[in-house]
């Protein structure tokens, strides 16, 4: 399956993989990431539930300098 | 008042130290988390970006979440819309312990000025949602009164434009400020160096933000020191009471007993 994350192509061998998955797969720390589907925000507690489509957009964000 | 008695109080946090930070620009992580350690600040301000997976540092690994309070901006955000749905992006973060945000909607690309406008907008929908909002603002009195009316329990005007060291361009609007809100202030942005942020407090303010000058000075570390000082002697200066100017000398040894 082809999803864009944080602007790339990226393919996942399981269709339908849910949001906390992919952030396994990723090795991210759920405590620092935030997740965005097509720019709808998704709250932490749904990511194991949240199955993503083929060309879903999805934006993972965490925090980054600034002032 | 005792000094250890001198509370900064945002909405319902209580602080010690006057001087927040921000974590943009340094030469590395390594340097950025010294210089916050030695500023004793205990609010320091991020941002809210994708995450590079290539990257090989990790800004979090540098900062300790017991010690500090992060407060995601919303820099880089030009619509009262963007800002807001950054905020609610940040809520799902872990790492920011608090409902404290800062924010930011810029006007304008070259003085980063902010757009008064959006950031109404903006303040009133996040203070809804129960965001505590610190908004960065134009040094103007009248809009600091409808951001204090809506909920903001701060404002932060800014002393010059963000990153130009100028100083404090108009501290008679920072004066008519302080007059006009009940709440506390907090000047963001513009401060050059160490004079700049005593000066800043001894106007009366109730706390400074400072990135660029720290950041960018060639030690960095060091600069954060003087900014802690300088904040604090400000600071004390204001409590004390300094003496009126006059414009002739007043001498301070007295005639009486003279000899010759």
């Amino acid at each position: 399956m082809k999803i864009e994350l944080n602007g790339n192509e990226y393919n996942i061998e399981q269709n339908g993989i849910t949001i906390q998955k992919l952030i396994d797969e990723l090795k991210l720390d759920i405590k620092s990431t935030a997740v965005a589907v097509n720019k709808t925000i998704v709250s932490k507690s749904s990511y194991a539930e949240f199955k993503l489509n083929e060309n879903d957009k999805i934006d993972m964000v965490t925090i980054a300098p600034g002032g | 008042m005792e000094k250890d008695k001198d509370i900064l109080k945002i909405g319902k946090y209580e602080f010690k130290s006057r001087l927040l930070i921000g974590t943009g620009k340094y030469p590395d992580f390594q340097t950025m988390k010294e210089a916050a350690d030695v500023s004793g600040a205990e609010i320091i301000t991020v941002a809210v970006r994708r995450i590079d997976f290539n990257a090989k540092e990790n800004l979090l690994s540098y900062i300790d979440l017991d010690k500090y309070i992060l407060l995601p901006n919303t820099a880089g955000c030009y619509t009262a819309e963007d800002a807001v749905n950054t905020l609610r992006l940040a809520r799902e973060l872990d790492v920011f312990r608090t409902d404290l945000v800062k924010l930011e909607v810029i006007g304008d690309q070259k003085t980063l000025y902010p757009d008064n406008e959006e950031l109404l907008k903006a303040a009133k929908i996040l203070v809804k949602e129960g965001f505590t909002v610190m908004p960065y603002m134009m040094d103007d009195p009248v809009l600091a009164k409808k951001l204090e009316d809506i909920g903001c329990p701060v404002v932060m005007p800014l002393a010059s434009p963000i990153g130009s060291g100028l100083g404090i361009r108009n501290p008679y609007n920072i004066k008519i400020i302080k007059e006009t809100v009940s709440v506390p202030i907090i000047v963001d942005a513009g401060v050059g160096t160490a004079s700049d942020a005593c000066k800043t407090m001894e106007l009366g303010v109730d706390g400074i933000l400072i990135n660029t000058a720290i950041a960018g000075a060639a030690n960095p570390v060091n600069m954060a020191d003087a900014m802690k000082k300088a904040v604090e002697a400000g600071r004390l200066a204001y409590l004390s009471g300094r003496i009126p100017m006059k414009l002739y000398a007043q001498a301070s040894t007295q005639m009486e007993g003279i000899v010759f």
